[in-house]
């Protein structure tokens, strides 16, 4: 009790400073209780609000009403403008008010930046009081939503959502253990940051390590950097610009985000004038991003169900299947799926004459029924599971008939659930799995416990990203048996020697996990070695990210096939290819194995900051292109920005993003 | 005299309020309008309203050259600058226009060209009805306080 009381002061100390002082003395529960209703009457009085609105009529009008809930109000009429206040006076502001459309940038986007860089609650407000409007706003972290006209009683009761942020924050404090491992610890601190200084002088025992340790960071974070932007601070703060961050995020794909700590970051980052606390806190703040950002897509995965899509272009033998698999759930609207046919049609593809295009499939899904959330579930969790017989039988023999691969219809029709009943197709059923994997990983990414890393040998270090795994479908009956206990992807993941992943841990929460992920486990490095050369050989595949996954797995005439996650910084992009090539051997010797080796984290870390247009469902930022080549030419699929190809097989290029997936998605 | 003048110019403008509730014009957004006007911001009401006046025109030029463009096609800007004309209509209470503007976004949404040109033009007529109802109001407002500040010497020399 005292403890939570000491957490409401500390959130109130902000704006009530002096008075928080004077509450600060009193002890007893008794009078721990007089302290908040004093600290409440107070409290609202002083909270600081940005309103971002680029309407200054609504400007004017918040503006007052504000002011006459004695709250101090600053005005902002751009986004870009509100977000370069809110990077100078980290700490300072606590709620922001923003406006959904908006010019220079999107509320929503901006709402992704504050998420990102800082843990405010962010109230969106829009004319626009449609569900689906006030939906995204959910999906997107806003605290609230308001409709306009906005009126003073909302406004004056926009300290709650300061309040409970607070109060979240210090329940969490109180039952994390320690300070270091744990994420939700990290969190407890990082929103301790928020707090004004007076905290610092507080002598809460409940708070006085992360209080502590917040001091410390706060110095460091204070600490020399040398930034045009921060001229104005007195000691210049360190501005976590994109290119900044995507370093940081690179490096820690490269550790692992388990094992990645500040001081190897930092070497890792190799920016002069960051210091080791710069990094650290970034690093709370970025896990504490990946935790929520899991949560949100857990939250709009059971509300919708994700759509998945997978465009899929086979390859066996001597035949060219290309078959779009679009495995779409309901929401994903017909335009768009359309657009993305068209799109995907519209692709150059290695043979084209010899690649069968089946738009039937899109037609399948795209009326699909809005599928129930249970299914969804049922999709993406057990997929494994359901169709674990075909996969055994299928896997072995890894070959994929024409029937098979024109059977990807019926499959389309169950969408996404459906993906799994592919399992027929080898190929499929490894892109399930994949799918899995990645989407285990991103929902495992933030909870504390990260298993599947920890058996990664040292070249995957080098890969680095934590759950990078070989799915070995081929061993299709065992493994997928495994999918069947508890821990349902229980994929034998196979990694250059000896290294095992175990998935099971992951898998336990795979039911969760939102069709969403799917956009990124498209991901993929293509590789494949030579066994497959009749399948490269025969034709560069051109596949939408998605697809990639399915694809080579479904190749699987016996050929292993490496897949890896693309989307890396250049620098990475290096390190991939080399380790593939170690891994190639290897992998044939696999043969009848679908390797499969997902980077889950590092396409995540390019959504990252790709992530703002992704919701829009406009975004381009990252284009894949994929390259097929035969053995030792990885197949890449690479984003756009700032990737040089190493690959020298013929480039296919796919306009398909995976970002475009996700908000596909996410529509 | 002059105090029966205020208390004429009062009930003006207490009539002309009526009148807009009662065809629908304004709603009860413009009475928290007013009530938000206090000692610190004495014009705040025809402060708001004048920056809404500025921004609507600008608003209904901008929309009047998307829609005269022959090859107009940009529904999505237009739907932008009806979500915020909706918005900034609504915040100070005009309630008819902010409808219309409804009207004009499902027109845009639907891309009924000639639906959207009707709520264009209807958006255009209500607008200058607006504006000419309100300066009508804050005239008779400042004539009140003119009024007001006439009689308050008067009383201090009674």
């Amino acid at each position: 009790m005292a403890a939570l009381q000491s957490v409401v002061q500390s959130c109130l100390s902000t704006t009530t400073a002096s008075s928080f002082g004077s509450c600060k003395g009193g002890g007893g529960a008794s009078s721990a209780s007089a302290n908040v209703m004093a600290v409440h009457d107070q409290f609202p009085a002083g909270l600081r609000v940005l309103v971002v609105d680029d309407d200054t009529t609504c400007l004017a009008i918040l503006e007052q009403m504000l002011r006459r809930c004695l709250y101090q109000v600053t005005l902002c009429s751009q986004a870009t403008d509100a977000l370069n206040h809110l990077r100078e006076k980290k700490g300072y502001f606590d709620v922001v008010l923003s406006d959904v459309h908006m010019p220079d940038m999107d509320g929503f986007k901006l709402l992704e930046c504050i998420g990102l860089e800082m843990d405010l609650p962010v109230i969106m407000m829009s004319a626009d009081g449609r569900t689906s409007a006030v939906m995204k706003g959910i999906r997107h972290g806003a605290c609230d939503y308001l409709i306009k006209p906005v009126r003073e009683e909302e406004l004056k009761n926009i300290w709650q959502h300061v309040a409970r942020k607070k109060l979240n924050e210090n329940k969490e404090i109180e039952h994390s253990g320690s300070l270091e491992d744990n994420d939700r610890h990290k969190r407890g601190i990082n929103d301790v940051e928020y707090t004004s200084s007076v905290i610092e002088g507080t002598e809460g025992t409940a708070r006085t390590r992360s209080q502590k340790k917040r001091s410390s960071g706060k110095e460091d974070e204070d600490g020399d950097m040398e930034n045009d932007d921060m001229s104005t601070s007195k000691k210049p703060r360190v501005v976590w610009s994109v290119e900044l961050h995507q370093q940081f995020v690179s490096a820690v794909n490269q550790l692992g985000l388990d094992k990645a700590v500040p001081k190897r970051i930092l070497e890792l980052m190799n920016v002069p004038g960051l210091s080791r606390e710069n990094v650290a806190s970034h690093l709370q703040k970025f896990r504490l991003y990946l935790k929520r950002l899991s949560v949100e897509q857990q939250q709009s995965a059971n509300a919708f169900c994700g759509p998945v899509e997978s465009n899929v272009k086979l390859v066996s033998h001597g035949n060219r299947f290309d078959i779009q698999a679009l495995a779409a759930a309901g929401q994903i609207p017909p335009q768009t799926l359309a657009a993305l046919q068209a799109e995907l049609l519209g692709q150059p593809v290695g043979n084209p004459g010899s690649t069968i295009d089946q738009p039937a499939i899109l037609h399948a899904s795209l009326q699909r029924p809005k599928r129930a959330p249970v299914d969804h579930g049922v999709a993406f969790g057990q997929p494994l599971i359901k169709r674990q017989s075909n996969v055994s039988v299928h896997f072995p023999q890894c070959i994929i008939s024409a029937e098979d691969a024109s059977a990807g219809g019926p499959w389309r029709s169950n969408s996404l659930g459906t993906v799994a009943p592919n399992s027929n197709l080898g190929g499929f059923s490894t892109q399930n799995s994949n799918v899995f994997m990645d989407t285990l990983q991103q929902e495992q990414r933030p909870q504390p416990k990260r298993h599947q890393q920890s058996l990664l040998t040292e070249p995957v270090r080098t890969i680095n990203v934590q759950p990078s795994c070989l799915v070995v479908p081929s061993q299709s009956s065992a493994s997928f048996q495994a999918g069947n206990s508890p821990a349902s992807v229980n994929q034998s993941c196979s990694f250059n020697r000896s290294t095992a992943i175990d998935y099971s841990l992951l898998s336990a929460q795979s039911n969760n996990n939102s069709s969403l992920n799917i956009g990124r486990i498209s991901n993929g490095h293509h590789k494949t070695p030579g066994i497959l050369s009749g399948y490269s050989a025969t034709g560069s595949l051109s596949t939408p990210s998605s697809s990639v996954i399915a694809e080579s797995s479904i190749s699987p005439q016996n050929s292993a096939v490496t897949y890896s996650d693309a989307r890396q910084l250049t620098g990475r992009l290096h390190n991939m290819s080399n380790i593939q090539d170690l891994y190639v051997p290897k992998s044939g010797e696999m043969l009848d194995q679908g390797a499969y080796r997902n980077l889950g984290f590092v396409g995540k870390e390019t959504r990252i900051p790709s992530r703002f247009d992704e919701f829009e469902s406009q975004s381009n930022l990252n284009h894949g292109n994929i390259h097929a080549e035969n053995i030792g030419n990885p197949v890449k699929q690479e984003p756009n920005m700032g990737f040089v190809d190493n690959a020298k097989g013929s480039p296919i290029f796919q306009q398909f993003s995976s970002s475009d997936l996700m908000s596909v998605f996410n529509e | 005299m002059l105090g029966l003048g205020v208390d004429r110019l009062r009930a003006d403008m207490n009539r002309l309020l009526a009148m807009l509730f009662h065809q629908g014009v304004l709603d009860e957004q413009f009475l928290q309008l007013q009530q938000l006007q206090d000692e610190s911001s004495p014009n705040f009401v025809s402060e708001v309203v004048n920056i809404y006046f500025q921004e609507s025109e600008k608003l209904l030029r901008n929309l009047r050259a998307l829609l005269m463009d022959r090859e107009f096609s940009d529904y999505k800007k237009m739907g932008i600058h009806l979500n915020q004309f909706i918005g900034s209509s609504s915040s100070i209470g005009a309630k008819r226009l902010r409808n219309v503007c409804v009207a004009f976004r499902a027109a845009s949404e639907q891309h009924n060209r000639a639906g959207c040109l009707r709520a264009l033009e209807l958006l255009e007529h209500d607008y200058c009805y607006l504006k000419n109802k309100l300066h009508e109001l804050f005239q008779i407002e400042q004539q009140r306080v003119l009024a007001a500040g006439v009689r308050y010497p008067i009383q201090q020399i009674n």
